[in-house]
């Protein structure tokens, strides 16, 4: 806000005829804050909200970690460490990686960058937000309550999450609190698929829309068809705590199976909910800093699609060990998505072939992003396959394994803030410190998460509290718990990065990295409804084109 | 390389040798996965360095950076190799898994496994059960956990019952897991070849003492067992951490000891 005011002096004209546009006073501070339809504004409450939950649920990673450092440890009590997962994992999905990728930088960048004014829906874009602080707000709540938060795990199955089983406020302010993000989240679909349908700039067809922008659409999307399921069990589940229904309760003839097939018909979209609009930063990001086009624009868009398909077939991947689901079926299906996945992976290489690739932090992040993920995606291949699963399931392997695959897209959305950090506040992030930052992540994560695939192989389940001395995990176990603290000073290196740069950081000017999307065509930061003027959309990559015109990209092979 | 590829598969990593006749089919599957990933995972990763390094910009350099954008054939086959691969991995995958998975149509010995909130209760079939909770208040009491005897090298059918919330039956040394659902009825067979004693857990959240829900399988020689199993008497219950003899109902009471059939019994 202070830094719009600062922000390096426009063309006399261009201020002016803004000003005329929009007369009177306009709303500053704590009151824009709360008020704006600007979707910039709304897009950085996102980010802003997301980033207070990673802490939130990184300092509970940190407490949990403590607790399993020795053996028999009493650092917590087994209810205190079973809230912790169950927010932490809670928190991490539905309010920080989701949230924080497609509707932070999706509200922020979709508009900008094909060359719309704002959302389809402002209002209702400004009241997914609301609903969604309030759903961190229930969440959160729980701990303040008598019996303390919920305490069955993020995927809360079912009979354990019975009123009997589960009393007390705790549970419903966790179902209420996801129900809300569940309702935020499906409302800024419909504003995003409805914004990239109908309010495209003249010349940007869909073949022309960043990659970033594709991948938002396709997530979108796969919200519309995963959400109102999870929303509806967590209804049922309501019903059932409340008002005495038994659709979970095996007692009365209802089926506690249902409840895994329906949140894992919303659990595994939801995993390529929060990888794609990661795909697209990473996308986005290593295009700029290598100076390329993105190698097989249109292999990668039919990739992100089949990936979108297939994610609505792969659910039951998580039940293998019920006895209750068609093995080979979603094994088959959990195979195949592995090959969009690696075509993604063979572009991105592409897209670096041959450039000059720029080696600053954004690109750092990136490449941190490529290599977990692509270990994530090696471990996922191997827990496709049901017999495999059998021997790993539910133990710290598949702990590992999904925090690969997250923490690169953790990574990813890290070469996201450091990238799009200058458009949004019109100065850039420090390098240095985020250099330090990526190298202490980048250690200490793996210092934290890979022992954790040998302490699976060793048979350590995953969610206990405490284990017996005599298993053989405790030196894995302290080597990842001292990971983890590094893994929080690079968080920390990052954060004060974030506060630091917002006074203190090099002015960046409209396009620092020399980057191709129409993002970078107007002011940093934009000005309210965007664009003065727009560059000839003729490819995918407008501003590149109206600044490289001996640059162009090469048509053919 | 082969012989590197033998020398880690043989303890399957930091994990335990199998001690069933399962672990062949594990093993395979590992193997094989191995022999994709290793390659696949290398080549990228040299990819990306070599990218890397080769074309990083240098302060000064003018090299214009290359503007293509598609190359078909290069996609093509990073379409088409990945397919295959996964055609082949789903095709051993597919054999493995029926094979592992084949449950006998007249077991020579079947056994009702019951977890609960949060202990396990193993009923014989003369209705002799082996019951206990963990000690909540010691993770290291290896003494009091309730037992769990097998037969080696017979073929053991389990069903698993869930009494209360979802568990799960874990042996790390099995290389298995299975789901207790109320409502679901479970049932797997089991050949454990190696005589010995293996640590059980429970492998899914189960409420406060989840992590206390541990059990131990007592693998005996057959012999062995068969003397064990002559020695329970009908429908007694031995106690885990409770000395002295087995306790029965006292004479002409039924058998409370039955098992429950895939339902829940509190209902």
């Amino acid at each position: 806000m202070t830094i719009l005011e600062e922000r390096p002096h426009q063309p006399e004209g261009h201020e002016v005829s803004l000003m005329e546009i929009v007369p009177g006073p306009r709303p500053a501070g704590l009151v824009k804050y709360i008020t704006s339809t600007d979707h910039k504004q709304i897009g950085i409450n996102y980010i802003v909200t997301g980033l207070v939950a990673f802490l939130v649920a990184g300092a509970m990673a940190l407490l949990m970690r403590t607790q399993l450092i020795v053996p028999d440890n009493h650092f917590v009590t087994q209810n205190v460490y079973n809230e912790l997962f169950t927010i932490h994992g809670t928190l991490m999905l539905f309010v920080f990686i989701g949230p924080l990728s497609f509707a932070g930088f999706g509200n922020y960048l979709v508009p900008l960058m094909i060359g719309a004014p704002d959302m389809a829906f402002p209002r209702f874009n400004n009241l997914s937000y609301w609903l969604y602080l309030g759903g961190f707000g229930m969440l959160m709540a729980g701990f303040l309550t008598n019996n303390g938060a919920a305490q069955f795990g993020w995927f809360g199955y079912a009979p354990l999450t019975e009123a009997i089983r589960s009393p007390g406020p705790g549970g419903d302010l966790w179902l209420v609190g996801i129900g809300l993000t569940g309702f935020s989240g499906i409302f800024s679909a419909v504003n995003i698929i409805t914004t990239i349908f109908t309010l495209r700039a003249p010349g940007m067809v869909m073949f022309r829309m960043p990659i970033f922008v594709w991948n938002i659409l396709v997530t979108m999307f796969l919200v519309l068809l995963a959400f109102p399921v999870l929303t509806s069990a967590f209804a049922l589940l309501w019903l059932d705590r409340h008002l005495n229904t038994n659709f979970f309760n095996n007692a009365k003839g209802g089926q506690p199976i249902l409840w895994q097939n329906m949140f894992w018909f919303f659990g595994h979209p939801e995993e390529y909910i929060i990888a794609l609009p990661a795909f697209g930063i990473v996308t986005e990001v290593l295009a700029s800093m290598c100076r390329k086009p993105v190698f097989g624009y249109k292999g990668m868009i039919a990739a992100t699609l089949s990936i979108g398909a297939l994610s609505m077939g792969v659910w039951a991947h998580h039940m293998y060990t019920t006895g209750a689901v068609l093995l080979p079926f979603f094994a088959a299906m959990s195979l195949l998505i592995a090959v969009p996945t690696g075509i993604k992976f063979f572009n991105w290489i592409g897209t670096m072939w041959r450039g000059t690739i720029v080696l600053n932090t954004a690109l750092l992040f990136s490449i941190g992003f490529l290599i977990q993920f692509l270990f994530g995606g090696i471990t996922g291949v191997i827990l496709a396959q049901p017999v495999l699963d059998f021997q790993l399931h539910n133990t710290y392997f598949v702990v590992a394994h999904f925090h690969y695959v997250i923490m690169g897209l953790v990574f990813g959305v890290f070469a996201g803030i450091y990238y799009w950090y200058p458009k949004i506040t019109g100065r850039k992030m420090s390098e240095g410190w985020g250099k330090i930052s990526f190298l202490l992540l980048l250690v200490g994560f793996n210092l934290t998460f890979f022992p954790q695939h040998d302490l699976g192989l060793r048979g350590m389940p995953r969610r206990i509290e405490t284990y017996n001395a005599g298993e053989g995990w405790n030196w894995l176990n302290e080597l990842s718990t001292i990971g983890s603290y590094i893994t929080g000073l690079g968080v920390l290196a990052s954060v004060w990065n974030l506060f630091h740069s917002l006074r203190h950081g090099e002015i960046a000017g409209d396009n620092p990295w020399d980057a191709q999307t129409l993002e970078w065509a107007c002011s940093s930061p934009p000005p309210d409804h965007n664009f003065e003027a727009l560059p000839p959309i003729r490819s995918e990559r407008p501003v590149w084109d109206a600044n490289h015109p001996d640059m162009l990209t090469k048509v053919g092979h | 390389m082969h012989q590197l590829t033998r020398l880690t598969a043989s303890t399957l990593w930091g994990s335990p040798n199998g001690v069933t006749t399962q672990d062949h089919w594990v093993r395979l599957l590992w193997e094989w996965s191995g022999w994709f990933a290793l390659p696949i995972g290398l080549l990228v990763i040299g990819l990306i360095t070599y990218a890397l390094i080769r074309y990083r910009h240098r302060p000064g350099s003018d090299r214009i950076p290359a503007q293509f954008q598609y190359h078909i054939p290069i996609e093509a086959a990073y379409t088409i190799i990945p397919l295959v691969i996964v055609v082949i991995i789903f095709g051993l995958m597919f054999n493995a898994e029926n094979k592992a998975d084949a449950v006998a149509k007249k077991p020579q010995l079947s056994i009702q496994v019951q977890g609960f909130q949060w202990g396990w209760r193993f009923v014989y079939p003369n209705y002799h059960v082996e019951v206990g909770t963990a000690d909540y208040n010691n993770i290291n009491d290896n003494n009091n956990l309730p037992v769990l005897y097998l037969p080696a090298g017979e073929t053991v059918q389990l069903q698993v019952v869930s009494l209360d919330v979802v568990h799960t039956f874990y042996v790390k040394e099995f290389l298995f897991n299975r789901d207790l659902i109320p409502g679901v009825n479970n049932i797997f067979d089991l050949t454990v070849q190696q005589p010995g004693l293996y640590e059980g857990q429970c492998n899914n959240i189960c409420g406060e003492y989840h992590a206390y829900m541990r059990f131990q399988v007592e693998v005996l020689p057959p012999a062995q067992y068969d003397t064990w199993y002559q020695n329970q008497p009908y429908c007694s219950t031995t106690t885990a951490g409770v000395s002295g003899p087995p306790t029965s109902p006292p004479a002409g009471a039924s058998c409370p000891n039955k098992p429950v059939n895939g339902t829940n019994p509190l209902s």
